[in-house]
């Protein structure tokens, strides 16, 4: 069957309230002023980590587990280790932007939050938490995705 | 058409699934948003006419959802079978309570050490009382309920960034808040800059008006004095004899009232999911789930995991494995099936169903909500604050501090919720600490908002909904873009399957969603049933 093409992107629509600080979003250069001083509790700050083993300890490690192993309950996180899924860092960088599942979006473009702004992450970090899931945990990847790729996957991704 | 939802893709096929999930617009959703205000439609109890000889029913699922469909369904005479995850009944209904164990994903094994009587709830924990399924049901099934405390003026707001990281009580925020709005709408309405939106005698009223909602005094200002004193509170309360002259309390100013950001927690009781009088079951949310489980005892079987689910021109196919007994394999069979396993799993689970399901299937993240129960050796917040019931919100990552609305003034150790957060940065970072730092973290950031945490703390356990094996997620995460696409496709029968549950409703995280989803479902189903036996 063929299910391409049956979803338009939407525009990167930001309301107001969001603190983020001016993230560039795929060509949609999105401006939005910081506003600590006029924001209420609970709009937290950006997620600003930009070393890939901040990221995945943060983010990633909730659910892919410290040792990159997954889980399994009544459903399962794949492991980020032995796992040919891995072999494409451009799934990778697709999946962290879009979300798969019950995994959030993380890209400016796809993520919801609740109760406040969704962690978003930008195409360095994405690239950076990337390269450090594939050389590490075992991985032995040699061909590294910069943020320009991400990027680039963003703009064309829909 | 039809696919297999969460079989073996390629990865073409995978790259353009996630392609075709793309229509969630990047947005910021505020929760009232995401339909959380949506108003129950539960009617007076459902009456189902009585089920075509014979007809049968698979509930996967026994969460409320499952367990409404399946009791409802039974009363009507269909047979029924229901097949839960867990070895108990309630899903995301759920109470912790001393001696009980509880393993997460990942293999740590938390055991609660509450004393006797004291429990958290990890997941729903609260009643509205507009939520008439639920209250339905509880009065059915015999489920006594209290009152939930959701106000407490006499709890704290509180922001690192504002007042030196002191903790406001509520009352003076609030008290405040509104005297300092209403002192510059009677400013502006006596400087007429209303004159064209207000006629001269509707002036005079509001000008009125405004003197009540604010507390101001005779000259339309808040000043320290009597009336602000009686809603903010006084320095000193008033008393008896010669001590008991009152000592007034001075309004914080506007401008450090605005820049402080607390504000932005007053308005939570005003909401109509969270109004008075809200309610909870007597001795935790879990006897819910228990009072339908006694009343659906031989319909369930415990422990199984469903592995797959196929529907063919006559019925439905569901197979499992007992994860207490090994791995064999088990198939079940009824005519219908109502499927009410959370999206976060139902999406990696085998399922002949056609394209626009298994998309809506596919298209809802999950809120990675989490709570931390925290037992002291005594109710300091009663005893040294006067603190009985109600929440404390703060900017730290602990989001809030819930006070138990049950056992007021009683002795001995006390159990208050230490974190409940939902602010998804803050949730997914303590979602990966291990449980005893999440304990840890929620002890150390609410020493800030009460000191006598050190010295006060006993044992405390941590529930992550993203570790959660039954459930991987706390509830789904409909964006608005994702509902207007696919909601319609994920309720919509599809052959002899339909769903139900939290997800499929405008209720998202209630259980009333899941109630009303249930009943939807279910008169869907029965329409159908007879039709098919006609």
């Amino acid at each position: 069957m063929n299910k391409k093409g049956a979803v338009p992107v939407a525009a990167a629509v930001l309301c107001g309230g969001v603190a983020l600080a001016s993230i560039a979003v795929s060509g949609l250069l999105v401006e939005v002023p910081a506003r600590a001083d006029t924001a209420g509790i609970f709009d937290s700050e950006p997620f600003s980590a930009t070393d890939g083993r901040q990221i995945y300890e943060h983010i990633c490690r909730g659910c892919h587990m410290a040792d990159a192993g997954g889980a399994m309950g009544a459903g399962q996180y794949p492991a980020l280790t032995k796992n040919p899924a891995l072999g494409s860092r451009q799934y990778m960088a697709l999946t962290i932007l879009m979300g798969r599942r019950n995994m959030p979006a993380f890209g400016a473009k796809y993520a919801v939050g609740f109760g406040g702004p969704p962690v978003i992450l930008n195409e360095a970090q994405i690239a950076a938490v990337i390269n450090y899931v594939r050389t590490n945990f075992g991985n032995r990847y040699t061909d590294p995705i910069t943020a320009a790729e991400v990027s680039a996957l963003d703009r064309s991704a829909h | 058409m039809t696919e297999k939802s969460g079989t073996a893709l390629s990865r073409r096929q995978l790259l353009t699934m996630i392609g075709a999930g793309a229509g969630a617009t990047a947005m910021y959703q505020a929760m009232h948003s995401l339909g959380f205000a949506a108003e129950s439609r539960f009617q007076d109890p459902i009456r189902l006419s009585t089920a075509p000889k014979g007809a049968s029913v698979l509930v996967l699922g026994a969460g409320m959802a499952g367990l409404v469909a399946a009791f409802e369904l039974r009363n009507a005479g269909y047979q029924v079978q229901v097949l839960e995850y867990n070895a108990r009944a309630g899903g995301r209904n759920w109470t912790l309570r001393g001696g009980d164990r509880y393993t997460e994903l990942g293999a740590q094994t938390q055991e609660c050490r509450f004393d006797p009587d004291l429990y958290i709830n990890p997941g729903p924990w609260r009643l509205p009382y507009h939520h008439r399924g639920m209250l339905s049901y509880c009065k059915r099934l015999g489920v006594a309920l209290e009152p939930f405390v959701q106000v407490n003026h006499n709890a704290y707001l509180h922001s690192r960034k504002a007042f030196g990281g002191k903790p406001q009580r509520m009352r003076a925020v609030q008290a405040d808040y509104d005297g300092h709005v209403a002192e510059l709408l009677a400013k502006a309405t006596r400087n007429h800059a209303l004159d064209a939106d207000v006629t001269a005698e509707d002036q005079e009223i509001l000008l009125s008006s405004l003197r009540f909602s604010g507390a101001l005094d005779g000259n339309y200002r808040l000043v320290k004095g009597s009336d602000s004193s009686e809603r903010r509170g006084y320095d000193r309360d008033p008393g008896g004899g010669l001590r008991a002259r009152p000592v007034f309390s001075a309004p914080i100013a506007l401008s450090d009232l605005l820049r402080s950001g607390l504000w932005a927690a007053l308005s939570f009781g005003a909401r109509y999911d969270m109004q008075t009088t809200m309610f909870q079951p007597v001795g935790g949310m879990d006897r819910i789930g228990q009072a339908f489980a006694r009343e659906l005892k031989p319909l369930i079987r415990y422990n199984a995991q469903v592995i797959d689910i196929h529907q063919d021109q006559r019925g439905v196919n569901a197979t499992f494995v007992d994860t207490g007994a090994g791995s064999s394999r088990q198939t079940v069979r009824a005519d219908w099936c109502v499927c009410t396993i959370p999206l976060s799993i139902l999406g990696q689970i085998p399922m002949n169903v056609g394209t626009p399901m298994a998309r809506a299937i596919a298209a809802v993240p999950y809120c990675t909500g989490l709570k931390v129960g925290l037992q002291f050796k005594r109710r300091f917040w009663e005893e040294d604050e006067q603190i009985y019931g109600g929440i404390t919100y703060t900017d730290l990552p602990i989001g809030q501090i819930s006070y138990p609305s049950s056992r007021f003034f009683a002795d001995g150790k006390g159990v208050l919720l230490g974190a409940y957060i939902w602010d998804m940065r803050n949730s997914m970072d303590f979602t990966s600490m291990t449980p005893a730092e999440r304990v840890s973290k929620a002890v150390e950031y609410g020493s800030q908002i009460h000191p006598q945490y050190s010295k006060e703390f006993d044992n405390g356990i941590a529930v992550a909904w993203h570790r959660v094996p039954s459930a991987m997620g706390c509830f789904g995460l409909w964006s608005d873009a994702a509902r207007a696409e696919h909601y319609d496709n994920l309720c919509a029968f599809d052959g002899r399957i339909v769903l139900a549950g939290e997800h499929a409703s405008y209720m998202p995280a209630w259980q009333e969603g899941a109630v009303t989803s249930a009943l939807d479902a279910i008169e869907r189903l029965q329409e159908r049933a007879h039709g098919a036996a006609a």
